[in-house]
């Protein structure tokens, strides 16, 4: 199953028990209370959906738009 | 490295991050510890291609900017540069011929990591590979901390994984780590940023009125150079347990776990709050997440008492908890402890640490096996809790803590009892339901170290008494002076007034009263009711008539056995030992059974009433047959009674002699107060055993008499038995000392402990259970508490009491169902408590508001009751403040009803409690202070007495010597420093006297006691010490309070004794405005002459006067006497037309009334010197000759006592020519005003007035005051009597200020 933004948005607010529409996409991911902890267990699921990043990558920019930009530069390179 | 805009930045050089500049001064402050340098080792198995891994290594080298740093000083603060010379290369060290390469790699890793690193000179970073075998090596790595933090490590490590990958199987590696510049700018930009503006706001809410930071060990928390560490290996199970119950209570592992270590934590401590450290690796939506260097923040995490909540809440509380703190973790706890005024000292922002790595994963090595090892992870100030997860199923434990603060034992003990702690509490409904303790800890304390089953026969009292009664009659029972009963006559004696009580009543359970001064009568009277089945009710005739009946209507007695002469005290008819039956006449008795009660004591009652304990003889017989079997006491020993019957310990005095067929001596009625007394009785009598009260058995160590007795056993209770009354007893004594402990609802008492000579414990436990006795230590909720915790004390077993006599509420209240016995009682003490390792139990204090005084127990409510009772105040708190070790006094706060009188409310209280549970003072105040949340604000109290300074800590060392026995003497919490003032800080006379001989004891140098009155600050007295003056105090004029040198001084001239340190109270109160000096005799000293007169005398006065401050105005007060010098120095003041200021005389009269008394006789005057050293001259009748008076004073511990022989001559003298001067003396007029306080309770029928100064002043400034007048130096009257002579004298002030 290939990722998708959407899914993304829809695991980040389970993780943090909001509603998919209610995190935004440039919303500060930190604010809205996904700890560390949190972003590695994501990181693991979607590694397994097949994302090729690590840990650092999705640290450095902490919003949705940032992770898929580098999702983006990630398959073009590969 | 590229340019930042700050300043001190240079081309290659910029400032530290506010995360390495904390780390910079623990390195600076101890350059050679290596604790700093994080270092852990990859194990790699498999075929590794070392040319690849060097590839790999040399590529992350260059991207990791801060593997190459050195850190200088420079005129900015601390700066970091990167410096290619200290660039680190790869070492690799072929072990594949050692004999045990493993071994030897670990053992060159262990040095490597325990060797400190030069920040200046660098390299601040080391790698070495070593091969074990061409499929084993191991790359060792080592990092300075102030370089790198762990998430930082983690990159680089596992950078060096992903591109040997990469090589290998021709995959891209990630983009390569971000420059370090960016993290120093984000660094910067947050310095100066809004987001650090609300980050503080947010911490300075969450941590205002932050208490004193709790942990789990006590003590300085600096990291050493090693720490302990203790790994385990969590089960499977317990993390799977964890994950599961965190996902049911919707939070994520760590926070659960988190919220449980911290619980455990807060328990251990057994505070309201602990405050946790949790490492943050502050990098999320930041650049930096992909920079290695130090960024990584701890995040100090306040934890209340979560444990009574459902652990749903208390983890979802938790949780959020973790969430709010980790929003604003980017503010640098360095920077919060600035905020909070905690640098320094002991201050610290948090306690225990707690890490958790979730995802604490090896590197990945393409082809290779890999396993990740953690050698250190910084420093260790306390204790680490870190709990490494592989995100799967592992879950390892590793406590690691600062050997300065816990043993490995300890370390040990932490991991056991948290792993223990985890297991239960991640299925618990709430953590209140889990213990603490451990289950090996359980069973260990709770149920091993209270196994005390023992047999003991199911008789009773009685049976045992009249053993000894049938088996040795010819044997002395009871000796009183010169009367001795034998067992024959104390059987017949007693039986006969069996007879007459049974006649009257007396019998299972019914309860007869004994109200008698300790006799022979007495005892008998204890032996007839206990023989009678009754129980005995034991009153002391000294309390007040309201509080006997009151105990009588509650006991309802069959009868009263009293003195003839105490009969007022009784609504009731009394048998009197007159009417009692000699001869027993045969009537049939009914003995009691071991049901029955054998005696009633009441105790304080906190709601007002005395409450009565009831105990049977089961309970009584278990004690006594433990202390006699315990003790081996026999036929041969002579036991003392000397405590009073309503004290609870007489009770084993009375009857374990007779258990035994030894001898009781009964003490002279008052005896037990008096040391020499004491003494005397045991060397008189052979005692072989008797019992102390701690503080009666400090005064009998310090009286000469106890030096060199011997004594087979001395027994204490009723109050703590300190180390050094232990070690004091046995440098003066020979003999046994037992510490035991009890409270009356337990038949005297449930623990003891042999106090020995080798004993060194310090605390001096309570001990261990007696037989058939279980102590426990529990918490809030009623659970085991492991040792080291403080707890609540519980006590089961035989001994307790059946209850509280018509108290059932009462009753139902402290004596609950034994959770751990089934169809056991325990009893609540009430006492705080906590374990030793070995099981004995030590002793804390009180959870509630009950004290003792001289081992009496007092609940403060019952003296609250007492005032409100008067109905003269609208509310009222009692407590018991404590000044000095071992010296508690009560103090009464009021808040005045309309018709408010204080001498009434002190009438009102007097009548309703005995002497022993009156207040020492009592302070009105307008309102009581409350808290925020409007309970009473204990704290905000104010002390009767100023108590602390503040000033520059000792120095010299006899400054340091000063402040430790200040310290000592009068047991502060803390050194006092140089400027504390030995009487401000709650110094007396008598304690001056101990100050000086510890001084000499210490030094070899007699500071003389004068010099304590003079110069009671330490960095002044050290000086008089440096000096090696010696002052008796005696001097002409002494200074007895410093004040400011411009303003006029104020001169206390003596009274009889010529000597002026009674002056003391006063003095303090009118110093520091001003220096108050104290004139006294010359004729004190031997060598000079008597004065001629009592005017010769006032002109030598003001001579001095003058010599101290020449140019007026003269401020002069003098006591009795020393108020007639006072008038007399005025009208010489005035004859020489010198400005007098305040003339002021406490309760003196004019010469002419003392010439129209008979002339005193010899004895009488040397009988004021009693009064004069604090004595009451009534209570000593027997003191009527110089040599008795001076032997006396020699052997008590007055300041008088202790004067050198030649000086204390000068006291006698001076009092003894006093009544010539007086009587010699005719007065001249004064003309300005002189001010009088009158002693107004006093002089009654006597016609002392003011108006009789009248022909000597121009004016009278009366002032009255409730008082007697040798009470007017009191500090009571003190406080009365100095804000009138201030608000007199502060009209000079104000002329000379200008």
């Amino acid at each position: 199953m290939t990722i998708t933004l959407e899914r993304m948005r829809a695991d980040v607010a389970a993780m943090i028990h909001e509603a998919p529409e209610d995190v935004g996409l440039d919303d500060n991911l930190m604010d809205l209370g996904l700890d560390s902890m949190r972003l590695m267990n994501l990181i693991l699921a979607w590694q397994e959906a097949g994302v090729d990043l690590d840990f650092g990558s999705f640290a450095e920019e902490f919003t949705l738009s940032g992770w898929w930009r580098a999702i983006e530069a990630k398959r073009a390179q590969g | 490295m590229t340019l930042i805009d700050v300043a001190g930045a240079t081309e290659d050089r910029s400032p530290l991050t506010e995360a390495q500049a904390g780390l910079w001064y623990v390195q600076k402050i101890d350059p050679d510890n290596p604790i700093l340098n994080a270092s852990q080792y990859v194990e790699l198995k498999g075929e590794l291609d070392l040319a690849l891994f060097r590839r790999a290594f040399e590529t992350m080298v260059d991207e990791a900017e801060c593997l190459s740093l050195v850190f200088e000083e420079t005129a900015f603060g601390p700066a970091q540069r990167r410096d290619m010379s200290t660039r680190p290369a790869l070492t690799v060290v072929d072990l594949t011929a050692a004999a045990d390469p493993m071994a030897e790699a670990l053992e060159a890793m262990a040095k490597d990591t325990a060797t400190a690193v030069d920040l200046a000179k660098g390299p601040v970073s080391a790698f070495v590979l070593y091969q074990l075998s061409d499929s084993h090596c191991l790359w060792y790595e080592r990092i300075h901390h102030l370089a790198i933090d762990g998430y930082g490590i983690v990159l680089v490590t596992n950078r060096v994984g992903e591109i040997y990958s990469a090589l290998k199987t021709g995959a891209t590696p990630s983009p390569s780590f971000a420059p370090i510049s960016a993290a120093i700018a984000e660094d910067q930009a947050y310095l100066t940023g809004e987001r650090r503006e609300k980050d503080r706001e947010f911490w300075k809410n969450a941590l205002s009125r932050l208490p004193e930071v709790a942990s789990l060990a006590s003590g300085r928390a600096v990291s050493g150079h090693t720490f302990h560490r203790k790994t385990t290996h969590l089960p499977a199970s317990l993390f799977e347990a964890l994950t599961a119950r965190a996902q049911a209570l919707n939070v994520t592992w760590p926070d659960l776990l988190t919220v449980l270590v911290a619980s455990y934590c807060r328990r251990f401590a057994a505070a309201p709050e602990i405050v946790v450290g949790l490492p943050f690796m502050g990098r999320l939506g930041s650049k930096a997440a992909r920079v290695p260097c130090t960024l990584m923040n701890v995040l100090p995490v306040r934890f209340s008492d979560l444990e009574n909540l459902s652990l749903q809440e208390a983890a979802v509380e938790g949780a959020r908890t973790l969430m709010a703190c980790r929003r604003h973790g980017r503010y640098r706890s360095e920077q919060l402890r600035r905020d909070l005024g905690l640098i320094g000292g002991q201050r610290r922002l948090f306690g225990p640490l707690v890490n958790i790595q979730p995802f604490d994963m090896p590197p990945a090595f393409a082809g290779l096996d890999v396993t990740l090892h953690i050698l250190g992870a910084g420093a260790v100030d306390d204790i680490t809790f870190t709990f490494r997860g592989d995100a799967k199923t592992k879950l390892m434990m590793e406590v690691d803590s600062n050997p300065a603060l816990y043993s490995a034992a300890d370390t040990a003990a932490h991991a056991d009892r948290l792993f223990a702690y985890l297991e239960a509490a991640v299925s618990a409904k709430r953590l209140a339901d889990v213990p603490l303790a451990s289950p090996s800890e359980v069973q260990r304390y709770l149920f091993d170290a209270n196994a005390t089953a023992h047999a003991v026969p199911e008789v009773t009292l009685v049976d045992l008494i009249e053993r000894s009664m049938r088996e040795t009659p010819a044997a002395p029972a009871v000796s009183f002076g010169p009367e001795v009963l034998s067992y024959a006559e104390l059987d017949r004696r007693s039986r006969a007034l069996t007879e007459q009580l049974t006649g009257l009543g007396a019998g299972g359970d019914s309860v007869v009263a004994v109200a008698l001064p300790r006799s022979l009568d007495l005892v008998v009277a204890l032996f007839a009711i206990l023989r009678a089945g009754a129980a005995y009710l034991p009153l002391d005739t000294q309390h007040p008539k309201e509080r006997i009946g009151r105990i009588l209507a509650s006991a309802k007695p069959v009868a009263v056995l009293a003195g003839l002469e105490d009969g007022h005290l009784f609504e009731q008819t009394i048998l009197p030992p007159e009417d009692w039956q000699r001869d027993p006449i045969g009537t049939t008795l009914t003995p009691p059974e071991p049901g029955n009660l054998a005696y009633v004591i009441y105790t304080s009652g906190s709601t007002g009433e005395p409450k009565g304990v009831m105990i049977e003889h089961r309970a009584i017989v278990n004690r006594l047959e433990w202390m006699r079997e315990h003790y081996g006491f026999g036929p041969d020993d002579r036991i003392l009674q000397k405590t009073p019957a309503t004290f609870d310990v007489s009770v084993w005095e009375f009857f374990l002699p007779a258990l035994s067929g030894a001898t009781l001596i009964v003490a002279p009625p008052d005896a037990h107060r008096d040391p020499q007394a004491i003494a005397r009785l045991i060397r008189e009598e052979a005692i072989t055993t008797l019992h102390f009260v701690p503080s009666m058995l400090s005064a009998f160590l310090a009286a000469p008499e106890s030096e060199g007795l011997q004594v087979h056993r001395v027994f204490c209770s009723g109050e703590e038995l300190t180390p050094d009354q232990r070690d004091r007893f046995h440098q003066r004594i020979a003999g046994e000392l037992h510490n035991l402990y009890g409270p009356t609802e337990a038949a005297v008492d449930v623990s003891f402990w042999p106090a020995g000579r080798d004993d060194r414990s310090a605390p001096l436990p309570i001990g261990f259970p007696v037989w058939n006795t279980s102590l426990y230590v529990l918490d809030d909720n009623h659970l085991p508490v492991p040792p080291g915790v403080a707890g609540h004390l519980f006590l089961g077993g035989v001994q307790l009491a059946r209850g509280y006599l018509g108290r059932e509420d009462l009753t139902a209240d402290r004596f609950l169902a034994d959770p751990f016995r089934p169809g056991g009682r325990i009893y609540r003490t009430g006492d705080l408590a906590r374990l030793r390792e070995d099981g004995a139990v030590v002793f804390l204090g009180r959870s509630d508001h009950q004290v003792k005084i001289r081992g009496l127990r007092i609940e403060l409510g019952e003296i609250e009751a007492a005032v409100m009772a008067s109905g003269l105040v609208r509310e009222a708190v009692v407590i018991a403040r404590e000044g000095r070790a071992g010296d508690k006094r009560i103090v009464a706060y009021v808040v005045a009803a309309p018709d408010f009188d204080g001498d009434a409310l002190k009438a009102a209280i007097r009548a309703r409690l005995p002497d022993y549970m009156l207040p020492s003072a009592i302070l009105r105040l307008e309102e009581l202070p409350v808290t925020a949340n409007g309970k009473l604000d204990r704290a905000a109290l104010p002390a009767p007495h100023l108590e602390l300074g503040g000033g520059r800590p000792a120095e010299t060392p006899s400054e340091k010597l000063l402040s430790r026995l200040y310290h000592d003497l009068l047991g502060l919490e803390s050194l006092p420093d140089a400027e504390a003032d030995f009487f401000c800080l709650g110094g007396d006379s008598l304690l001056a006297v101990h100050l000086v001989l510890r001084i000499k004891e210490e030094t070899g140098r007699d500071p003389g006691l004068g010099a304590i009155f003079e110069q009671p600050a330490i960095a002044a007295l050290a000086a008089v010490l440096d000096r090696a003056e010696i002052d008796h105090g005696l001097g002409p004029i002494i200074r007895l309070a410093d004040g400011d040198a411009r303003r006029a001084p104020l001169f206390l001239i003596h009274p009889a004794g010529g000597i002026s340190w009674g002056y003391r109270h006063l003095a303090r109160a009118l110093g520091g405005v001003r220096t108050v000096y104290g004139l006294q005799s010359p004729a004190l000293d031997p060598h000079e002459a008597l004065p001629d007169s009592l005017e010769v005398l006032a002109q030598t006065y003001v001579d001095r006067m003058v010599e101290t401050w020449p140019s007026g105005p003269y401020h002069v007060a003098g006591w009795s006497v020393g108020g007639i010098l006072a008038q007399a120095m005025a009208a010489e003041l005035e004859a020489r037309g010198l400005a007098t200021g305040v003339i002021a005389m406490l309760d003196s009269y004019p010469c002419e009334c003392w010439r129209a008394e008979p002339e005193p006789d010899q004895t009488a005057a040397l009988r004021a010197l009693l009064a004069i050293a604090g004595h009451d001259p009534e209570a000593h009748p027997e003191l009527t000759t110089r040599a008795a008076i001076t032997t006396f004073l020699r052997k008590g511990k007055s300041p008088l006592g202790s004067l050198p022989d030649a000086a204390l001559d000068g006291v006698i003298r001076v009092v003894l020519d006093t009544n010539r001067l007086v009587r010699g003396h005719y007065h001249r007029r004064f003309g300005g005003t002189v001010i009088h306080v009158r002693a107004a309770l006093d002089h009654q029928g006597r016609g002392l007035t003011p108006q009789l100064w009248d022909p000597h002043v121009g004016a009278i400034d009366r002032i009255d005051v409730p008082f007697l007048h040798p009470q007017l130096t009191s500090p009571d009257a003190t406080a009365q009597i100095a804000p009138e002579l201030a608000r007199r004298l502060q009209p000079f002030d104000r002329s000379e200020d200008t």
